[in-house]
């Protein structure tokens, strides 16, 4: 028999119950104004791919970054933190800067830098407010790690 | 079935590195290359903007949607033609991700030059680094045992499974069919944890060389990794069903983006694009199968068959990988770490079975160092194939008929 579709939703339980550690430190103090609310704006300036696929990943259900108060939003003006994925190639540096003025105070910018060693990309451009480098592929785990550290919401449970 | 894949320009003339039923082949350019291959003008021209001519008429403006916005995330940029509701033409942008990758590899030895193949679009780097390593291991008189090649098959059905699902998983989210993305969504996470498993990288990264494997897979683990793709195999079928049953979900794919079987044959489409289209390709036999698996085909050549071609591909990927994995144990060579390069200059040039269709390589070596390396990519020719799909769809459309393509910006531009 088919079940309806919330139904079929509510018989399993995915979400995952564990502790997600960043693998940076906060390189500036932050605000407590985004204490158990945090909204993410990504932007793509250069990556290899992997990172958009591993951000997909963080909005699967296993994460479930909404229980946090984590939310990805579709908009600059919305967002509390740029979340900006790969080295900048030459042609996104006019972009990144226009998407990082859209940005309403206060706001945090972290930067992934999947492919540290790979030639032919540009440095990062001076980003206010950056909070974290960080480098490789990190994990769904741990980029949620670093949201949390700034969303001040670390939990066993939700 | 000849399908062109690329073109290879030199001071010697032109060659064509074509798709012969399956096997790859270097052929000189004979006269009129554009009749026999509808996709010449497409691969010879590779223009950063595709289809890039101006419309005019009364009311129609461009809209411009890129290279930074949720809908699309990727950096890339669509200028589509519009009078209100319609796009009249799709004009894609592929400039804002190109990094050059090709161009960095050349002075470079084969291995750290492989580094770089896996990074000119993560999602397919197994189908990129087999393809690198193929073209090497051909220039360079160097035979994989057959362990490598046994594991290099299973590990690209493995990309296969997770980059399709992630397709399904952006289709049903596009269509708000919110229940059924998030389990797929969960699918596709837990085929990126067994990648992990399996390889210790979650995109399949770093396993892969040229002429070997650089560690072998956890034997150890296998059986359950294998039982969790039937686990899988399972979940997934039962998702998939249910999700036929959804009229709301099937209307918003159902002739979404429709392309014709003669369209996609002279675009040079190859995969599950062109199989969406009724066309059976013969690129199963380029990715040298232990066993044959069955070519996906459907008629309607949208986004609904795009993606029940796709989600049946994930099912058999599955069973595939279970009997195969659960074999592996009896794989064995003393030969593997033997194998070296015979000489240290060459030519060669690969293509294997990637998750988007048709993926090459062509490579020069000399003094062991790439001199040349030319990808050509299935995204290139389909980003070609989402501008023709767009036109004359409404603007809600729109996510149907790109995600459906499985294309790739950091693919495209390489």
């Amino acid at each position: 028999m088919t079940r309806w579709w919330p139904i079929y939703g509510l018989k399993k339980k995915l979400t995952e119950q564990k502790e997600y550690v960043s693998p940076v430190g906060l390189t500036k103090p932050k605000t407590r104004i985004f204490n158990r609310s945090l909204f993410v704006y990504v932007i793509d300036v250069g990556s290899s791919n992997a990172l958009n696929f591993e951000i997909s990943a963080l909005e699967s259900p296993q994460y479930n970054i909404h229980r946090f108060g984590i939310f990805m939003t579709d908009s600059p003006r919305h967002a509390d933190v740029l979340l900006i994925l790969g080295r900048p190639v030459t042609q996104m540096l006019g972009p990144l800067k226009e998407t990082i003025d859209q940005l309403p105070e206060p706001f945090y910018t972290i930067t992934i830098d999947d492919h540290p060693d790979q030639p032919g990309l540009n440095d990062y451009p001076e980003l206010p407010h950056h909070m974290a480098a960080l480098t490789g592929i990190p994990s769904p785990s741990e980029i949620l790690g670093l949201l949390l550290d700034i969303a001040k919401t670390k939990r066993m449970k939700s | 079935m000849k399908v062109l894949t690329g073109i290879i320009t030199s001071l010697k003339g032109e060659q064509l590195l074509v798709l012969d039923n399956g096997k790859p082949v270097l052929i000189k350019t004979g006269d009129h290359p554009e009749k026999i291959f509808g996709n010449y003008s497409i691969l010879k021209q590779h223009p950063v903007r595709i289809n890039d001519e101006t419309m005019k008429g009364p009311g129609v403006f461009k809209f411009r949607y890129g290279p930074v916005t949720a809908g699309v995330r990727e950096a890339g940029c669509f200028y589509l033609y519009t009078y209100g509701e319609k796009i009249l033409r799709a004009t894609i942008d592929i400039s804002w991700k190109q990094r050059e990758i090709a161009k960095a590899m050349q002075g470079r030895s084969p291995e750290k030059a492989l580094a770089l193949a896996e990074r000119v679009s993560s999602n397919f780097a197994l189908s990129h680094s087999v393809a690198f390593s193929r073209a090497v291991e051909m220039a360079l008189h160097q035979t994989p045992s057959l362990l490598t090649k046994n594991w290099r098959i299973l590990f690209l059905e493995s990309e296969r499974i997770y980059n399709h699902l992630y397709v399904i998983y952006k289709l049903s989210s596009a269509a708000a069919q919110k229940v059924l993305a998030a389990h797929v969504s969960a699918l596709f996470e837990e085929a990126l944890r067994l990648n992990e498993k399996l390889t210790g990288s979650r995109y399949l990264m770093g396993i892969n060389s040229t002429g070997r494997l650089l560690h072998a897979p956890d034997v150890a683990a296998v059986e359950q990794i294998a039982n969790q793709y039937a686990n899988m195999a399972r979940q997934f079928t039962e998702l998939y069903k249910h999700s036929l049953k959804n009229f709301n979900y099937l209307d918003r794919l159902h002739s979404a983006g429709t392309l014709s079987p003669e369209q996609a044959i002279k675009l040079g489409l190859t995969g599950p694009t062109l199989r969406a289209c009724g066309v059976k390709d013969d690129l199963n036999d380029a990715t040298e199968h232990l066993i044959s698996l069955p070519v996906i085909t459907q008629k309607e050549g949208d986004a609904l068959a795009r993606m029940e071609v796709r989600a049946e591909e994930i099912v058999n990927s599955c069973h595939y990988l279970v009997n195969h994995l659960r074999a592996s144990d009896s794989w064995y060579d003393a030969k593997e770490k033997e194998n070296i390069p015979q000489q240290a200059e060459g030519t060669g040039y690969a293509v294997v079975n990637s998750p988007s269709g048709a993926l090459g390589y062509y490579v020069e070596i000399k003094e062991n160092k790439m001199q040349r390396v030319e990808i050509f990519t299935p995204s290139y020719v389909g980003m070609h194939a989402v501008s023709h799909a767009l036109e004359g769809l409404i603007f809600t459309d729109f996510p149907f008929a790109f995600e459906s393509f499985g294309v790739h910006f950091a693919d495209a531009a390489i």
